[in-house]
């Protein structure tokens, strides 16, 4: 009888972290595409940012050479964080796979999020192309301690792993509803504008910006780099990563709630 | 005299198999109410992030390299009817690469009618009526609103500009999918195009510098898609690094830009090797 440990248990998770990466790297010239279309892109934001700016130094309380820089992390991080598609769980439900998978000895949500990271660590590529293109514009700026740097990788992982729960938790309605195109789309557009990877959040009317602070999204993308470009400082900046570990925990807990649902919906076609 | 009349023939089966094969798609397409509403919806929220994006900026800023929120706004508007015009009847087209790795293209080869219109009508781009919606819609809204006297001769050339941008879109993600006969997968250069379009085809594009312009113009050609006409409409062509009179007969563009298209696509069929041999 095989020992279920922690070192078992992660050994059978890297064949999906495996599978997530591969799948990136597989069509050489999506990459290169990919890489392609995020330096043009920093470029284009770079120019847009600084011609807004033209004439003013601040606006909104922030800086020219500030708003550009947030911009441009901003797009990277989303090119690899957020790819065209979310997950395989909805293609996987309406083929029937979704059977085998749930017969393996891994639950499916592991899995899941295995294969999603993966999908992201092969997406790193694509990011780092979009920071030089920034870097050679001089439209990126470091952060000004080491403790902000290191207070937004950790902040980013956090947002990473808000990511990647709540694409599950969307994807997941592919068990209520074989047609989720549009489910996904609305995600998309609520996740790229709210969690501030187009537009920094400081520039939200403010009527928006309470109702801003309540959703999961501002966890995403804004928090880190809120933390990167050192506008939050000792309890505001634990009282950040607080928020996001937070809504990690909750959403995790909300994806394997929406999970234990799902499993008496599952009627796999054709079985 | 012969040939005169079996091109005539032709172009009328031609027709004939889009209306059926069209209707096909679409009565397809609404026979699932729920996801029909929420595609649209999702259609709708896809542009809708831009419009906001731009909605955002404007507040903060007022002006984007001297346009003025009305300017800004009707320019946006023509884009996204434009991309409107080019997604609800050509949008299929973005599932080339699963056509023919799952071979339908070698079934389309074999039956009576043009591949090309087989692939555009595969199935119907429902969310392209969100598109649609919000385009027109937003037109609606902004065009009223916009520095412009409208005369019947703008209306007509704001009708055929939109035309115009909708074929340039469509002549430019036709081109790319005639590279689909040759290399596995397109789509993400495809995601590329649309992404960069999406984004940045409702500016004012001079403010991408001259040489900016200039390949925006005549190498990536997204000015013809709003750029260019709405500088006629808002009497701004004094801005153009280039001819006045080629912004006034921009909205001919798109038939350009999809010729060069739909020649590059049939030229690339003849080098199609079935996935299957």
């Amino acid at each position: 009888m095989p020992v279920d440990t922690l070192s078992t248990r992660l050994i059978g998770l890297r064949g999906f972290y495996r599978a997530g990466y591969r799948s990136v790297l597989a069509y050489r010239s999506d990459l290169l595409f990919g890489i392609a279309g995020l330096v043009i892109q920093a470029a284009l934001t770079v120019i847009v940012w600084r011609v807004l700016y033209d004439g003013q130094d601040e606006v909104a309380g922030v800086g020219s050479a500030t708003a550009v820089a947030y911009a441009v992390l901003g797009a990277c991080i989303q090119a690899v964080v957020m790819p065209w598609q979310f997950s395989s769980l909805p293609q996987r439900v309406i083929r029937g796979q979704i059977g085998v998978d749930m017969m393996r000895p891994r639950s499916l949500i592991s899995q899941n999020l295995a294969q999603s990271l993966g999908t992201i660590v092969g997406r790193l590529p694509i990011g780092a192309g979009g920071l030089v293109a920034g870097l050679a514009l001089g439209g990126v700026q470091a952060p000004h301690t080491l403790l902000d740097l290191v207070a937004s990788v950790v902040s980013m992982a956090l947002g990473i792993a808000n990511i990647m729960t709540i694409n599950l938790l969307v994807s997941m309605t592919a068990f209520w509803t074989l047609e989720i195109g549009g489910v996904l789309i609305l995600y998309r557009f609520a996740s790229s504008f709210l969690s501030g990877a187009l537009i920094p959040l400081w520039f939200m009317p403010a009527w928006l910006q309470p109702i801003l602070d309540w959703l999961p999204f501002q966890a995403q993308i804004y928090a880190p780099l809120s933390i990167w470009f050192g506008t939050r400082h000792g309890a505001e900046l634990l009282g950040t990563l607080a928020v996001q570990l937070g809504w990690v925990v909750v959403l995790f807990l909300l994806l394997q709630a929406a999970w234990r649902r799902a499993v008496h919906k599952v009627v796999v076609l054709g079985g | 005299m012969a040939e005169t009349v079996t091109a005539l023939s032709a172009v009328r089966e031609d027709l004939r198999a889009s209306r059926i094969l069209l209707r096909a798609a679409w009565r397809a397409a609404l026979t699932y109410r729920v996801s029909f509403l929420s595609t649209i919806i999702g259609g709708v929220a896809l542009q809708g992030t831009q419009l906001l994006f731009i909605g955002v900026l404007l507040s903060k800023f007022s002006v984007i390299h001297g346009w003025r929120l009305n300017d800004i706004a009707f320019l946006f508007a023509m884009r996204l009817a434009s991309h409107a015009v080019y997604v609800v009847p050509f949008g299929a087209l973005f599932s080339i690469d699963q056509a023919i790795q799952q071979g339908d293209v070698d079934r389309y080869l074999l039956r009576p009618a043009g591949l090309y219109l087989q692939l555009i009508t595969r199935y119907a781009p429902l969310m392209a009526l969100g598109d649609a919606l919000l385009g027109f819609g937003a037109l609606a809204i902004f065009a009223p609103r916009a520095p412009v006297d409208w005369t019947p001769a703008k209306v007509v050339f704001l009708a055929v500009a939109l035309i115009g941008g909708g074929l340039v879109e469509s002549g430019m993600q036709t081109f790319l999918a005639g590279l689909s006969f040759r290399t596995t997968s397109t789509t993400s250069l495809r995601i590329l195009v649309d992404d960069t379009i999406t984004r940045f085809s409702g500016y004012p594009l001079t403010m991408f510098n001259r040489w900016g312009f200039l390949s925006l113009t005549f190498v990536f050609p997204m000015a013809f898609i709003a750029y260019l006409p709405a500088t006629v409409l808002l009497g701004r062509t004094d801005q153009l690094p280039i001819p006045a009179w080629l912004a006034y007969v921009s909205p001919l563009g798109g038939l350009v830009v999809f010729t060069v298209g739909l020649t590059f696509f049939n030229r690339m069929i003849r080098g199609y090797n079935s996935p299957g041999s």
